[in-house]
């Protein structure tokens, strides 16, 4: 899921700490924004345009930070609007429903799990790439 | 790119295969779901209830409640609905109202069925209800109306004072939105239909053609909005239809309820 890769040069010491708040941004929200999905994504998307012109190692990681919250953005909206039909709609629950939250409470233990271990691997100053939004921050982020 | 399409289709397609594994496991029972729901209705129901029993007459008269009865049961065997679980209620009040509580309680005002002309007209108010409480329009209303948490506090609390007023108040005085009671109409006029009941009756008493006296406090009618719109389209149902009206209750029988609720 997360592989240690080579980065195109050593970052300094201010870079890795900048680097590894990029992922931390979403975990102190996630404190805070509990259970409103939209306040990780904005701090994750606020920390990125913050240092969108920063160097590239943080601009990298931030990119990857956010590329990450979107998806769990994206699979928290959906469970979030489900309960609340179900508590403000049609009381009806259903084996899809607990299956759904299951499945996201499981997403989000992962995702949450890669998060803090990137954090802590990207302040020693080793590059961690993500499945599939490794890649896909590669295709975004040019040096 | 890929690469990127292998591990996009690797990480969301096992939350997709997750997911639809895990929705094969039957939840809903494991956590008595379902049971949670009907405990929740049926405390909500009898709290409704009490109040209305605490406030108003009741009337204990067994020929017009077996009477009464009588047109309910036809509804219901004909429709494959069980009886058993409507529990019935007559009020003794001169307003013509009719509504349901939560857990199948049928309240039914003595005003309501002195202004009918017949059983067909009678038949269709306790169809309409009946509809209501089969498709959950009640619960609907009332989460609509006050909020599930209002809703959980009520029965998780003794008591529940002013909720349970406001509550029983929803219930009793204002209608549904346009939507359920279209829909409670069309299936109460299918419910009639099947039970050999002539629905035309019930559409001229919503029309109001037959119930022009206004000595009566015509809150059935008041709460339910269009009612003429909702004459002409029960008629609009009806046309056509193979209808072969069996009777319920003889004219006698029909005279000596009247007789009883007048006294």
């Amino acid at each position: 899921m997360k592989e240690k890769a080579v980065f195109a040069y050593t970052p300094t010491d201010f870079e890795t700490e900048k680097a590894s708040n990029s992922y931390l941004m979403s975990l102190l929200a996630l404190i805070a924004g509990l259970p409103l999905p939209i306040i990780n994504l904005i701090a994750t998307i606020i920390f990125y345009l913050l240092h969108k012109k920063s160097t590239y190692f943080v601009k990298w990681h931030c990119t990857q930070a956010l590329l990450s919250q979107l998806s769990v953005f994206i699979i928290n909206t959906i469970g979030f609007w489900w309960t609340i039909s179900i508590v403000f709609g049609t009381p009806t629950i259903t084996n899809a429903y607990f299956a759904y939250i299951i499945c996201m409470f499981l997403f989000n233990l992962i995702e949450l799990a890669g998060t803090i271990y990137t954090a802590i691997e990207t302040r020693k100053g080793n590059h961690i790439e993500w499945w599939f939004y490794g890649p896909l921050t590669n295709m975004i982020c040019k040096s | 790119m890929k690469k990127i399409s292998y591990q996009y289709v690797l990480i969301f397609g096992s939350f997709a295969v997750l997911f639809f594994c895990l929705s094969q496991i039957n939840w809903v029972g494991m956590f008595k779901v379902e049971q949670i729901t009907k405990k929740t209705e049926k405390s909500i129901g009898n709290k409704c209830w009490d109040l209305f029993k605490k406030e108003q007459k009741v009337s204990d008269n067994p020929d017009a409640i077996r009477a009464v009865d009588s047109i309910i049961n036809r509804i219901c065997i004909d429709n494959n609905i069980d009886s058993k679980n409507i529990q019935l209620h007559l009020l003794i009040n001169n307003e013509v109202n009719a509504f349901a509580l939560p857990d199948n309680h049928l309240v039914i005002y003595t005003g309501l069925i002195e202004s009918t002309e017949n059983e067909s007209q009678l038949a269709g108010v306790i169809g309409h209800e009946i509809a209501h409480m089969q498709n959950n329009h009640v619960i609907k209303k009332l989460v609509k109306e006050i909020g599930m948490a209002a809703l959980i506090t009520i029965t998780n609390t003794s008591g529940g004072g002013e909720m349970v007023k406001e509550m029983a108040k929803t219930l009793s005085s204002s209608a549904y939105d346009r939507k359920l009671e279209k829909e409670a109409d069309i299936q109460a006029v299918n419910y009639l239909i099947k039970a050999n009941i002539d629905p035309i009756p019930f559409a001229n008493f919503l029309s109001g053609l037959d119930t022009t006296n206004t000595d009566y406090s015509m809150s059935w009618l008041n709460t339910h909005p269009d009612s003429k719109e909702r004459g002409r389209y029960i008629k609009a149902i009806a046309k056509g239809k193979n209808i072969h009206p069996v009777t319920i209750l003889s004219k006698s029988s029909w005279e000596q309820l009247k007789a009883n609720i007048n006294n």
